[in-house]
């Protein structure tokens, strides 16, 4: 160990030019709509010998959170446990006979079964993603044990800073709007019927309603003849939509503070409604926020990460759903600097939108957004999240295709324009989740307190 | 059945850094990684948690490279990165559009032969540490568990039972002299696999790593470290308060058998037919049937370990059963994997799932984000532990031979009390939300 360990050639002193960018090859997709109404996109991705499909119905929480929140979430939990031929364990064997995972979920705007396993074994699949979809039996027994899960899976998650954080920032973003409502209290739970979920099943689950879309190691047309078999004699008409009163605006910033006694560390969440991933200032927000804290490399990273420490993982990022979509600013940072992480957030967001970023921020910012987007295609699970994108938002046909030369086209100009509209620095709502005895000072500098209890009382 | 063939190339350079490329034109990015044969279990005595501050070290400057050049480096490029600390490697890799292959291995060269820090870095990510650990241990429901939870009980040997995350006051004390030393011990070409995967061309990918990395000098390692456990003789428990989260939780650990040992795919099997998922015996059994616990997880990652590593199952129970009882039915659960061989049936789907996780795990494994993040982490586990990058290609067929017989011979040796720990974490606020 006495070699010296520095051994620079002038040839290393600098970083190699980048070689002439490769195109990407998206992938091309078949597109179907069966004579039922459902959807069918299929992809082949050939690399791996596996197959990934996901069958989603446009219908989520958001439709049921005025009457039965989380319904569609376990309705979709107990239509995996049992459908009229198949017993839960019978399921579970044979998918584990196909190599297959399956998850079903449901978010705010639909609900999801997703399976993914060996390609030899496609057909089978198919069929039990058909059969969960149309012949779920919703057993008595296997309800119950999934709802007494669900309310213990709550009682965690109210332990849990960044769910706490989450849930009140939608509430104040989202007043009556059904996505205010994140998850349901366990009385809630506790007062589902298992009628609700058929009912739920029976309007939602339907192909008028469905998009299914399948990424893998298969050729797509004997693939489309197959899905025309499976899926083609389901019939059902689509649920009617429902009309939502809208989110309330907010004037001022206000400090909303959930109180978790022993806490030792302060979730910080400040957020904004902003727009839609249809909206035309789409792409110059999502570059606004890359260089505001949505990358590694971002101010607002280099800020409270890399010069203060303040914390491990702040992020900034724009969540759209179906309706609407809000921008939001995170951190989990120790108690005695809440305020002065507060400071930097709205400093960098002041910042960003005062005066133009530089030439070399916007063409890093183009260049990360333009390369990380077409990381997507190389694997099954990412093709489909970008086509789920594409497909559930109901987006342009040719938005991969085109995607990265329309953030290639974006200016200095668009980013402040961008900024200036849609970080609302004036009009944060900011969450705090931590023990107020340590942070409620801190946080009275920012504007008026409201707290709540882990439980979502007003305290 | 399809078989899968990954292409591999690899070869040594003349400092000992063995280089691996897997050439897939399937979509244009390259993933690039380094990996180092140095995780936690060798960090320094009274410096827990060192290896894993020591990572974030190394992306704070090299000599060319300064502070946040090689995130902004590899985001500008269009690319991710991460680094990850384990027990017997540290790893350090990015994800990127293929025209920015060169430039990477210029970054991973640059920090490789030279690692340029100050005081102020350290202080630095010394606090950005402290919240990791905050947020992912102190301030969350069962944080730490069961990874930091099981080693102090289940080892005897301090590199295998230590607090691997790190003890505030070690963090503290560490120094720039223990960065530099760290980075003098251990960070050298001949204690390193490169490895690039995805669009690009061997020959290409070989002349680049000679040009970047070549003149890196090789320096003697230490002497292998000695990380053995003594004997086990009689089942070890401890017990751990949990502040936040209102379930009791269980995590009982067996220490499997080493990677170069025969039944080590039957071990592997045999974890699958416990765990595996949902069909698993411990979550049918547990959760569907007998309903003493809300939620089970588990396994083994027999592939990236190289020292003594457990099989560890976690188990989320009703309050209304005690550990004891709930300990009773896993142990049934055991007894009946011991007593009678299980059916061609019951292995024939296991293996198939074995095979399927294996192919997802090539392909992404670490979200879809860092593609191939997992053929890139076996590649390397099995050139730095097995000097064998092949075995990719090969491995597979040792699990598809397993047959019943071998799976209870393993049941009946290994999952005995006087091979197994637990850890109980007990709630504070059991049945109501704090």
């Amino acid at each position: 160990m006495t070699t010296p360990i520095v051994a620079t050639k002038p040839q290393h002193s600098s970083p190699p030019a980048l070689g002439p960018e490769r195109p990407v090859a998206w992938p091309k997709r078949t597109v179907r709509t069966l004579a039922n109404g459902m959807q069918v996109v299929l992809v082949e991705a050939r690399t791996f010998p596996k197959i990934s499909a996901q069958l989603f119905f446009r219908s989520g929480n958001a439709s049921v959170a005025h009457t039965t929140p989380g319904l569609a979430e376990m309705t979709a939990s107990v239509a995996r446990t049992g459908t009229a031929t198949r017993p839960l364990r019978r399921i579970e064997e044979d998918l584990r006979r196909m190599g297959a995972d399956l998850a079903a979920v449901a978010g705010a705007d639909s609900s999801a079964i997703g399976i993914s396993g060996v390609a030899e074994f496609s057909e089978g699949l198919l069929e039990m993603l058909a059969d969960l979809a149309r012949n779920a039996s919703f057993p008595e027994e296997e309800f119950e044990r999934e709802r007494r899960q669900r309310i213990e899976g709550l009682r965690i998650q109210r332990t849990t800073p960044d769910f706490l954080a989450t849930e009140r920032l939608r509430r104040v973003l989202f007043g009556k709007h059904p996505y205010a409502i994140v998850a349901p209290k366990e009385e809630q739970v506790a007062a589902y019927r298992r009628n609700q979920l058929e009912e739920f099943y029976r309007q939602n689950y339907a192909p008028a309603n469905a998009l299914l879309i399948l990424v893998g190691d298969f050729s797509s047309e004997p693939m489309l003849a197959q899905v025309e078999k499976i899926f083609g004699a389901w019939k059902a008409p689509a649920p009617a939509q429902q009309k939502s009163p809208g989110p309330p605006r907010h004037s001022g910033r206000q400090v909303h503070l959930v109180h978790l006694p022993g806490s030792v560390q302060t979730q910080v969440l400040v957020g904004n409604l902003a727009i839609t991933r249809g909206d035309p200032d789409w792409y110059r927000l999502v570059l606004a926020n890359s260089i505001y804290g949505g990358a590694f490399h971002s101010r607002l990273v280099m800020n409270i990460r890399e010069q203060k420490g303040y914390t491990y993982s702040p992020r900034s990022g724009i969540s759209a759903l179906r309706e609407f979509g809000y921008f939001t600013v995170h951190a989990a940072v120790r108690n005695e600097v809440t305020a002065a992480t507060l400071t930097e957030m709205f400093y960098e967001m002041d910042r960003i939108r005062s005066l133009p970023v530089t030439a070399q921020e916007l063409e890093s910012a183009r260049s990360y957004l333009s390369g990380v987007f077409s990381l997507g295609v190389a694997t099954q699970e990412g093709a489909l999240s970008q086509l789920s994108t594409v497909y559930l938002d109901r987006l342009p046909e040719d938005y991969l295709e085109t995607y990265r030369a329309r953030i290639h086209a974006l200016t200095a100009e668009d980013i402040l324009a961008a900024a200036r509209r849609h970080f609302d620095s004036a009009n944060e709502q900011i969450v705090l989740v931590g023990d107020r005895a340590q942070i409620s000072e801190q946080a009275a500098l920012f504007g008026p307190i409201t707290q709540y209890d882990a439980q979502g009382n007003r305290v | 059945m399809k078989k899968l063939h990954i292409p591999v190339e690899h070869t040594k350079l003349a400092n000992g850094l063995r280089v691996v490329v897997s050439p897939d034109h399937s979509a244009p990015f390259v993933t690039v990684g380094v990996y180092y044969q140095i995780g936690f279990r060798l960090e320094p005595r009274g410096r827990s948690g060192f290896a894993h501050l020591f990572e974030h070290m190394m992306f704070q400057g090299s000599e060319n490279a300064g502070k946040m050049e090689h995130i902004r480096l590899i985001n500008a490029s269009g690319g991710l990165l991460n680094g990850t600390t384990n027990y017997d490697i540290t790893n350090y890799f990015e994800s990127v559009p293929s025209n920015a292959l060169e430039r990477m291995l210029w970054l991973e060269a640059d920090r490789m032969r030279s690692l340029k820090v100050d005081d102020e870095n350290l202080r630095n990510q010394r606090d950005v540490v402290k919240e990791e650990v905050r947020v992912n241990v102190m301030n969350q429901p069962y944080g730490g568990f069961p990874w930091l939870d099981l080693p102090p009980v289940a080892f005897r040997n301090w590199p295998n039972a230590h607090n691997f995350y790190g003890d505030f006051n070690d963090l503290d004390a560490a120094t720039l002299d223990d960065v530099q030393a760290f980075f003098r011990t251990y960070y050298s070409p001949n204690n390193a696999v490169l490895l690039m995967l995805g669009d690009l061309e061997p020959s290409e990918a070989f002349t680049f790593a000679k040009r970047y990395f070549d003149d890196i000098p090789a320096h003697a390692l230490p002497p292998h470290a000695d990380v053995s456990e003594p004997p086990q003789t009689e089942e070890r428990r401890g017990e751990v308060e949990e502040k936040f989260g209102t379930l009791p939780a269980l995590a009982i650990g067996y220490t499997v058998p080493p990677r170069t040992a025969k039944d080590w795919y039957a071990m592997a099997i045999l974890d699958r037919v416990l765990h595996g998922g949902r069909a698993g015996r411990i979550h049918r059994q547990l959760v569907f049937e007998k309903q003493i616990a809300i939620g089970t997880e588990g396994g083994v990652d027999v592939f990236d370990a190289n020292g003594p590593t457990q099989m560890v199952t976690q188990i989320y129970h009703r309050p209304e059963f005690t550990s004891d009882a709930t300990i009773a039915a896993y142990d049934e659960v055991i007894r009946e994997v011991q007593e009678k061989e299980i059916s061609e049936d019951e292995l024939a789907p296991v293996k198939v799932k074995f095979r399927a996780d294996y192919y997802s795990m090539l392909e992404g494994g670490m979200g879809s984000h860092m593609p191939r993040f997992g053929l890139m982490h076996y590649l390397a586990c099995f050139t730095l532990f097995d000097g064998d990058p092949d075995r990719i290609n090969t491995v597979l067929d040792g699990f598809m031979a397993v047959t019943p017989a071998e799976v209870q011979a393993a049941a009946k040796k290994y999952l005995v009390p006087r091979n197994r720990a637990i850890v109980a974490r007990r709630p504070v606020n059991a049945g109501e939300a704090r």
